[in-house]
């Protein structure tokens, strides 16, 4: 036993001389990981402004300008471009140089103040860019909708808070301020850790078997486990600093919470980067170069991406999609991640998804080693 | 520069990958698999929104607007519950991802027309969730006040039109339903199109780690022969992609094509010399496959996904990364595909964006060349 651990010492060793020498893939995976969270975190997580608007005004009234005023005021749009022909809002949506051009008709001003009058405004989106033009659509209605509660009141002689009363009223729980960066960043940093993980690992025997030295391995008095283990615990280092480092800075930046038990979340953490590490190993294993052992690692992450519930949550997903989710132990670590920074969330609750993550871990984890085992012999 | 000397290293450079067959399928087929990986990823719809109720009321009126949301397909009804505690323990454990309440009063004061006392609880930590769930419950309310009230508010004299006065006509071009899968799609293909670029990196970096490239600058072959040579075989590679892609987004994604095929075919050629040529220099740069691996992951693969403005627009980038996004060819590529795909216009709009790419090939060709001569000098 004695042994043992010092050959898988000296392993370790072997390992981190390498690391050292080339020392890019270490600090790519390290700092490089964490920078590019901050980047991405900080490009996902901003509001959608400064869209280009286009305003063809037929009305030219003082009520007409008011109406572009609480447009602009929305902060969704840089100041608009006044035009005088519909020709040109559509050469500029042919173009894609505007993501919304709003038409407000002749006598606008007159519907607005006349007792029924219903004003009509068009509203062109530019849907070749639909992200943005859901933006602008959100931004516009809301401005149509005050204009209209507004007119409303008057009208009906209301007051302007009984007609709010027949508003549902809205309440956001765990994320006050709806806050962009409380729910992309948690992906995010889910996402790239996962992303460390399997490279680090994929590459670490696939580049071995390339370069003719896995076989100076074998020869030597290690046994196949030993050997695994040896690769396994740099890659584990390496992961879980990531994670720490990737924490840190989207607390800081970002300020997410963490609202939960820290110690918990860095044992779920250290139990995802095992079964991470796990799946890598067995790709770094079947690819027959390190170039295949990426593309692989490509794949399988990409496939993961769709359950972690980054775009959409997977409660939401059509009911076979939620059920191949359960396979996925990304998926259970974005619950446990979400869970415990945004929800304070304890073991009652995310037990399910710990004991899934265990047990995909056993299963993944045994059978990777038993094949990678096999391999090596 | 001699042909000849250029097609004999494309030769050598085709028959490394054809040799390594399962490399080569892998090569091959990673754009047009990511694309449908990272397509489904991002673009599954919101089906159900699991939601429950807190009637105090308990009245038929409260009843009948429960079932109404409850007999929808959008809204996914999980039950009635007792208290405010069980909603908090449903929604931390994401059983349910909105709540709605209704007030002791909320039929009597629906009837008295004072208003609609309901309240949406929704889960801050995923707000796609949580406005999907807002604007139907919100529409589900205003359709069940209209059949409600309709009567009595004619009776008391007041149109229903004059609770809505504001005629918003919203027309979405080239995307009708805005639906994000029409446009990320286009979108993606530049993205994933840079895969190619990811292979010339490490092939390059791969005949340096294995001390092939002095091998053949010992030979007669000029430098730019050299790194033509080896781009040659990929850009074939991605050139097949281009044919790929649009037939899987047409027959699988059911998203037009208005443009001109051979058109796009040319410019995605341009696109692929300048993203490959940002490869070749990493590939020049890098003296192992892991570092060149780190590096293209860092400069071509994450701001090809973040900051080309396919999921957030150029515009609305502070000015420092859109000067950066500026010399990405990803981002005058996604403007092309788009253009191509959804508006179907031609040179006349697109040949700003067709000058770039060749101008940022040459350029990153360029700063290859003599970043070889200077390494391996």
């Amino acid at each position: 036993m004695r042994s043992a651990l010092r050959r898988i010492a000296s392993l370790v060793i072997k390992e981190f001389i390498h690391l050292r020498r080339d020392w890019w893939l270490p600090a790519f995976m390290l700092l490089g990981g964490a920078l590019e969270l901050v980047l991405v975190g900080w490009a996902t997580s901003r509001p959608m402004t400064n869209l280009p608007l286009m305003v063809l005004d037929r009305d030219r009234s003082a009520t007409s300008r008011a109406f572009v005023v609480d447009l602009g005021n929305t902060g969704t749009f840089r100041a608009p471009e006044w035009v005088d022909d519909q020709a040109e809002i559509e050469a500029a949506l042919l173009r894609g140089e505007i993501n919304a051009a709003v038409i407000l008709p002749r006598g606008f001003a007159e519907q607005v103040h006349s007792a029924s009058g219903r004003p009509v405004v068009a509203v062109l989106l530019n849907g070749a860019e639909s992200l943005p033009a859901t933006a602008a659509r959100r931004a516009i209605e809301g401005v149509a909708r005050s204009w209209g509660d507004r007119i409303a009141v008057e009208r009906v002689g209301l007051d302007s808070q009984q007609l709010e009363s027949f508003f549902p009223s809205l309440r956001v729980w765990f994320n006050e301020s709806l806050s962009e960066a409380l729910y992309t960043t948690p992906a995010e940093l889910g996402l790239m850790l996962e992303f460390t993980v399997l490279i680090f690992a994929a590459l670490s025997i696939s580049r071995e078997r390339e370069l003719g030295t896995l076989e100076q391995l074998l020869v030597m008095p290690f046994s196949s486990l030993e050997i695994i283990i040896g690769k396994a615990i740099p890659a584990m280092l390496i992961g879980f600093t990531d994670f720490l480092l990737m924490l840190g800075m989207v607390n800081m930046v970002f300020g997410v919470p963490v609202r939960g038990s820290l110690a918990l979340l860095l044992i779920l953490a250290l139990g995802y980067v095992l079964v991470e590490l796990s799946k890598g190993l067995a790709i770094s294993v079947f690819a027959r170069s390190q170039h295949q052992a990426f593309l692989l690692v490509m794949m399988v992450g990409m496939a993961d991406f769709m359950f972690t519930g980054y775009a959409v949550p997977v409660e939401t997903m059509p009911l076979i999609l939620q059920k191949a989710a359960n396979l996925v132990p990304a998926h259970h670590w974005l619950a446990i991640l979400r869970g415990i920074l945004l929800k304070a969330s304890g073991i009652d609750v995310l037990w399910p998804h710990a004991a899934a993550l265990v047990g995909l871990g056993l299963v993944i984890g045994g059978a990777s080693l038993r094949y990678v085992r096999r391999a090596l012999n | 520069m001699s042909w000849r000397h250029l097609l004999a290293v494309a030769r050598k450079e085709t028959y490394h990958i054809l040799r390594d067959r399962s490399t080569f399928i892998l090569v091959l087929l990673a754009p047009t698999l990511l694309l449908l990986l990272m397509a489904y990823a991002l673009t599954v719809d919101i089906e159900r929104v699991p939601f429950a109720a807190l009637d105090h009321d308990r009245s038929p009126i409260s009843r009948s607007f429960i079932q109404g949301i409850a007999a929808g397909k959008d809204l996914d009804f999980y039950g009635y519950v007792g208290s405010l505690e069980e909603i908090e323990a449903l929604l931390v454990r994401g059983e349910i991802k909105a709540a709605l309440i209704m007030a002791p009063d909320f039929s009597r004061r629906l009837l008295s027309l004072e208003g609609m006392p309901l309240q949406i609880i929704i889960d801050g930590t995923e707000p796609e969730s949580g406005a999907f769930a807002v604007d139907h419950v919100g529409w589900r309310a205003e359709q069940f006040l209209r059949d409600q009230l309709s009567a009595q508010l004619q009776a008391m004299g007041i149109p229903l039109d004059t609770l809505q006065p504001v005629d918003l006509r919203v027309r979405a071009w080239f995307n009708p339903g805005l639906e994000p899968r029409v446009d990320l799609i286009p979108g993606l293909i530049s993205m994933v199109l840079g895969f190619p670029a990811l292979s010339v990196a490490l092939a390059l970096a791969h005949e340096r780690e294995h001390g092939t490239l002095e091998q053949l600058m010992a030979t007669p072959i000029g430098r730019a022969e050299l790194l033509l040579g080896k781009m040659a075989p990929y850009i074939l590679v991605g050139m097949a992609n281009v044919i790929f892609m649009p037939v899987l987004a047409r027959a699988w994604f059911d998203v037009p094509f208005h443009g001109n095929f051979a058109l796009f075919f040319l410019l995605s050629i341009f696109f692929l010399f300048a993203v490959l040529s940002m490869g070749v220099i990493i590939g020049v740069f890098m003296r192992t496959q892991a570092a060149a691996l780190a590096l293209s992951l860092l400069l071509i693969f994450f701001p090809g996904f973040f900051l080309t403005g396919i999921f957030f627009p150029i515009a609305a980038m502070p000015e420092v990364m859109r000067l950066e996004a500026l010399g990405l060819p990803g981002t005058h590529y996604a403007i092309i595909t788009r253009g191509m795909f959804l508006t179907g216009v031609g040179l006349e709009v697109l040949w700003p964006y067709a000058v770039m790419l060749i101008v940022l090939g040459l350029a990153f060709t360029g700063v290859a060349a003599l970043f070889f001569r200077k390494r391996l000098a």
